[in-house]
């Protein structure tokens, strides 16, 4: 009779966590049987505690709660080695991708908007709401009717699709507030699972930690350190940059808009103009990019889930419609023009409000776990 | 017989280069008086054959002496019916082991001297023949000794299989399913057995005559003429019995002794078998125990009691598919888990597809772990603890229901079963070394026991699954069949499976000392009511070992007796000079004489000190050679045998250790030679340690130079 020890714990599995993860893209889970390939091959894992292989059994036997308040997972960086070498064909790359999902599926609040945007039923439902939210919009400027918006200068102008802006930019700040808001809602609950399973060290920072994070993540270290998709560091740099680029644009539009009071069509060589194009350029190149990788290894690294596409394809469409808007603007195409623009609008709602629930999420759930995997010096 | 000798010296191979083939012809005629002396470039070709050939015809030639290659190669060319053929090596043992050409010469002219003595020694065998039977006796009706019994009938032999339960089928009557025959495997992975066609097919056939209920009470007499007493509840039978394969089987560890995983303690836990007749019970619903529910949570500790010093320190080979083939009757149910807690999943041969397969199921969950205990949670389940588990360093897991993989105790651990009424005793000998599995260690032939006649298969002699056990009860019976057929002839089984010869001993002679009787490692040799010995030959193995053990030197074969070996060893040349050594090497003819066959092939040299006498079996050193050769001058003497001890490859069990254990009394005959004990010495040589040989040799007479050249040299 063995004496219960506090470092006792108690393993309850959970038949239908097994069969979620399986369902979400960890289809091959259950032929890995432990060898071990998979942790040797990874270039990220850390030296105490190593992932995947153990991420791989708590996924077999229904651990939920080690597997989801766990920072390894967001370590990994889904370079897809293990996946190319394990002996099995059990993807533990693509397993760990599905784990990440209902992470986020788990963290983010309200949770039946997470269960929505994970399932391809409901995808026509959740763009229906920013179209109608627009039309709705532009009903009550009258622009249903047909009648082509024009400023001064007879030019197609986009400010005036929803003009005054106080109809447009509260739209936006509510999603962007609402994203926000269960963003921070979910680290925290995430931080708190996390520092319950992993304990910080006393007098550990979490600036500095940060700090150092910021440095890593822009410097994409991690993603040179990959073997079989090494070409994705150059593909992930330009889609990364390039939202960087995008966003730098959006405040200089706001800038000239409220500061200066000055509303858009801007001309081509003004700063913004320049910064918004190649940001534009170079998501196309990059979210192109992407896509070849993935269908290029899809044999060896897994082809990915409709969770994955679905943000890829999100991507396309905004960098699509927003050059095609100005082309079609420029070409004085009016109602192709604003057509492109209309759903430039909806496609970018749907990717900051739907932010903590889709695979946009990475980007805030990913930085929090290597913050926190710093700060409890786990790297 | 009247002989007339005929000496064929070849010489190619390189034979004629270095030799001066005229100068031994001349000794052969003169010195031993052969009558016939010829020699030829290609013995063993046509033209060659056809001279021997015609001297059998024309000049009556009967005993023939071949100088040429090992007789471990041409023994088909070479073989002349009723005429004794002599095989002398010289190509290896003379012209390749040793560097220069006079060395050569002199070592070529000792072989044949020794060959010559050899044949004019030897006389041809008569075989041992008495009334015997074909008849096979299967001890055992499971999957083993039913295969065993019907593949013996299917060939046309009368088989009685005896079983000691009222019906046939083993171990596997008691299975609920088996895991399925053929690749790929596919769900839903278990099959029924066919083990009820295999009962009927076995009670149905008319050469089979079956006996339920049923022991071997006792085992008398000797290959083909065994007479087997037969009890059947009460009443006995004693039949007449050619060869027995024993087939017993097994049962499965007592785990009333793994109380600390709860057996005993609590109603849920249960062992492998039991697990399998509740999943009969309940055709395929495996409700627990203690209050009928059907489980949901059922934990399979593997190696429980297994692979562990204080129980069973080896692992039983099918627990692991066993248990994985369980978990399938547990996910008949889509609810309930499956928990597999391991040491090592082993699952050997094609059984590793079943292990893939069977693990690819969300319900079946395996881990590694060392499980300490199983405690009580309280609510009617139990808690399996262990520590070093994949799942965490201390873990305990809630189960309802506990399976203990036990490993499997062979039959004769409990009983000796075959009750031989032999001197030596009742069953196997030495079945201590082997966890009480009716194992031999038997090179090779892993059917073979260390008594002639007896063939194991099955679990019995190691832990296997049941098609592992069907084509062991093939091999062991064809095994038994060839005995049979061999004895009736009076030819030996392995390893000389050729050998007409067998011991045959001046019995006025004998001082009843029973040194025979004991070290024969057959128990070939029992003992009258006065205590005097006396032969069962078709129990031998012809090692000689009885003829090396006798002080009176009163056992000899036809072909190989003492006084044989002891004038070759006498008349082997001894240089006059001190510092040229002479050395006698005896080799046995299974490992040592082949490693000196690989080395003159490897082209390896050795010091032209030695010379090689070759043989059965080191069992079959008589002390007599040793002072005997001391005595005309050869300064030492090597024993160049097979390996002894606890993983021994002595080909005939015991020999090389009886040789070892008889030079600690040689002792005594040296010291009144007034000669150093250090002169003789053993060292054990496998078949693969042929580039040691050299410098065996070379130590040995480095050894013997340090002491000094014999006394009696040139006396």
């Amino acid at each position: 009779m063995s004496e219960q020890t506090k470092n006792e714990a108690t393993v309850t599995p959970d038949l239908g966590f097994v069969k979620e993860v399986i369902a979400s893209g960890g289809e091959d889970l259950k032929k890995c049987y432990q060898c071990s390939t998979c942790t040797v091959v990874c270039s990220v894992t850390p030296d105490d505690k190593p992932f995947p292989r153990k991420e791989m059994l708590y996924a077999q036997w229904g651990m939920k709660d080690k597997l989801i308040s766990n920072p390894d997972i967001w370590l990994c960086h889904q370079c897809s080695d293990c996946t190319a070498y394990c002996p099995r064909g059990a993807k533990p790359g693509e397993v760990l991708g599905a784990v990440r999902q209902m992470a986020i599926q788990h963290y983010s609040a309200p949770s039946f908007l997470a269960k929505m945007v994970a399932d391809p039923k409901y995808l026509l439902v959740l763009l229906a709401v920013p179209v109608i939210i627009f039309l709705v919009l532009l009903h009550v400027q009258g622009f249903l009717t047909g009648e082509i918006p024009r400023n001064e200068m007879g030019q197609i102008s986009f400010s005036k699709m929803f003009y005054p802006t106080y109809y447009i930019d509260p739209v936006f700040i509510s999603a962007a507030l609402f994203a926000v808001i269960s963003f921070v809602v979910g680290v925290k609950k995430y931080w708190a699972d996390m520092a319950r399973n992993y304990p910080l060290p006393a007098g550990s920072d979490t600036t500095s930690s940060l700090v150092e994070t910021l440095k890593e993540i822009i410097s994409h270290q991690n993603f040179k350190k990959c073997g079989v998709t090494k070409e994705r560091s150059t593909a992930h740099m330009l889609v990364f940059f390039s939202f960087v680029g995008l966003a730098i644009t959006t405040t200089l539009a706001v800038f000239h808009l409220y500061i200066l009071k000055q509303p858009s069509p801007y001309p081509l060589y003004y700063p913004l103009k320049i910064i918004g194009n190649i940001s534009a350029i170079g998501l196309i190149i990059g979210i192109t990019l992407v896509t070849n990788n993935r269908l290029k290894n899809a044999a060896k690294a897994g082809k990915g889930s409709y969770y994955d596409w679905l943000f890829i394809v999100v991507i396309y469409v905004i960098a699509v419609t927003g050059i095609l808007a100005q082309l079609t603007r420029i070409a004085d195409i009016a109602p192709v023009a604003y057509f492109m623009y209309f759903l430039h609008l909806v496609f970018i709602f749907f990717l900051f409000a739907y932010a903590p629930f889709s695979k946009m999420a990475h980007m805030v759930y990913r930085t929090t776990a290597m913050v926190f995997a710093r700060q409890a010096k786990r790297q | 017989m009247e002989k007339k000798l005929a000496l064929y010296i070849c010489t190619g191979c390189g034979i004629g280069d270095s030799l001066n083939v005229e100068k031994i012809s001349n000794i052969a005629k003169n010195a031993q008086k052969v009558p016939v002396v010829k020699s030829h470039f290609a013995l063993c070709a046509k033209e060659g054959l056809e001279v021997i050939k015609g001297d059998i015809a024309n000049e009556g030639v009967n005993t023939i002496i071949v100088a040429a290659c090992s007789p471990r190669v041409k023994y088909e060319e070479f073989s002349f019916p009723g005429c004794i053929v002599e095989r002398v090596p010289v190509r290896e043992l003379a012209i390749q082991l040793i560097e220069k050409p006079e060395d050569q010469q002199l070592a070529a002219e000792d072989y044949i001297k020794m060959g010559v003595i050899k044949a004019q020694k030897g006389d041809l065998p008569e075989p041992y023949i008495i009334e015997t039977v074909k008849n096979i006796l299967v001890i055992g009706g499971g999957i083993a000794g039913m295969t065993a019994a019907l593949h013996c009938a299917e060939l046309g032999y009368d088989v009685f299989l005896v079983e000691k339960e009222p019906q046939l089928g083993g171990f596997v009557n008691k299975l609920y399913k088996q895991i399925p025959t053929t690749l790929p495997y596919t769900e839903p992975l278990i099959v029924d057995t066919t083990i009820q066609e295999t009962i009927k097919a076995v009670e149905a056939h008319p050469k089979i005559k079956v006996y339920k209920s049923s022991k071997v009470e006792k085992t008398e007499g000797q290959p083909g003429a065994f007479d087997v007493t037969i009890s059947t509840n009460g009443t006995q039978e004693v039949v007449k019995i050619g060869t027995i394969i024993l087939a017993a089987g097994w049962r499965p560890y007592d785990a009333t002794k793994l109380e600390h995983l709860g057996y005993g303690r609590f109603k849920d836990v249960v062992t492998s078998i039991e697990f399998e007749e509740i999943a009969k019970k309940g055709s395929g619903k495996i409700l627990r125990p203690s209050d009928g529910r059907p489980a949901k949570r059922v934990a399979f500790i593997q190696c429980a009691g297994s692979r562990d010093p204080n129980h069973l320190p080896y692992c039983s080979a099918m627990c692991c598919a066993s248990s994985l083939k369980q978990t399938k009757y547990v996910r008949q149910d889509p609810d309930a888990c499956a928990m597999v807690f391991y040491k090592d999943i082993r699952t050997p041969g094609r059984t590793e597809y079943y292990y893939k397969e069977a693990q690819n199921d969300p319900g079946v969950m395996l881990t590694k772990a060392d499980v300490t205990g199983v405690s009580d949670v309280g609510n009617g389940n139990m808690y399996v603890e262990m520590e070093n588990s994949l799942l965490g360093e201390k873990v305990k897991v809630e189960a309802d229901l506990v399976v203990l993989a036990t490993g499997v105790v062979p039959a004769t651990l409990d009983d000796p079963i075959i009750n031989l009424q032999y001197r030596q005793g009742l069953g196997l000998p030495d079945l201590e070394l082997y966890n009480g599995f009716a194992d031999s260690n038997f090179i090779c032939f892993q059917y073979e026991t260390r008594r002639t006649g007896i063939y194991a298969a099955g679990c019995v002699r190691q832990p296997m699954n049941m098609a592992e056990a069907q084509e062991d009860a093939a091999g062991a019976a064809l095994k038994a069949i060839q005995c049979a057929e061999h004895v009736a002839q009076g030819i030996a089984v392995h390893p000389r499976a050729w050998d007409k010869t067998y011991p045959d001993p001046f019995m006025q002679k004998c001082t009843s000392c029973k040194r025979c009787t004991e070290e024969c490692p057959f128990g070939a040799i029992d003992e009258d009511e006065k205590g005097t010995p006396y032969f069962k030959p078709n129990r031998c193995r012809r090692c000689a070992t009885c003829m090396g053990a006798c002080p009176e030197r009163i056992i000899s074969f036809k072909d190989y007796h003492v006084d044989m070996i002891g004038t070759m060893l006498k008349n082997v040349s001894v240089p006059s000079e001190d510092d040229d050594p002479r050395l006698i090497v005896l080799v046995c003819e299974n490992d040592a004489y082949p490693a000196l066959d690989a080395a003159a092939k490897a082209g390896i040299k050795i010091d032209k000190a030695v010379r090689f006498v070759q043989l059965r079996c080191l069992g079959s050193t008589n002390l007599v050679w040793i002072a005997d050769a001391l005595s005309k001058g050869i300064d030492g003497m090597l024993l160049m045998g097979c390996k002894y001890g606890e993983n021994y490859q002595c080909h005939f069990a015991k020999g090389s250790e009886l040789a070892n254990y008889r030079l600690g009394k040689v002792q005594e005959t040296l010291s009144r030679l007034q000669l150093e004990s250090e002169r003789v010495q053993m060292v054990q040589l496998a078949i693969d340690e042929y580039e040691k040989v050299p410098k065996l040799i070379l130590d040995f007479v480095e050894r013997v130079k340090e002491i000094g050249p014999n006394p009696f040299k040139g006396f």
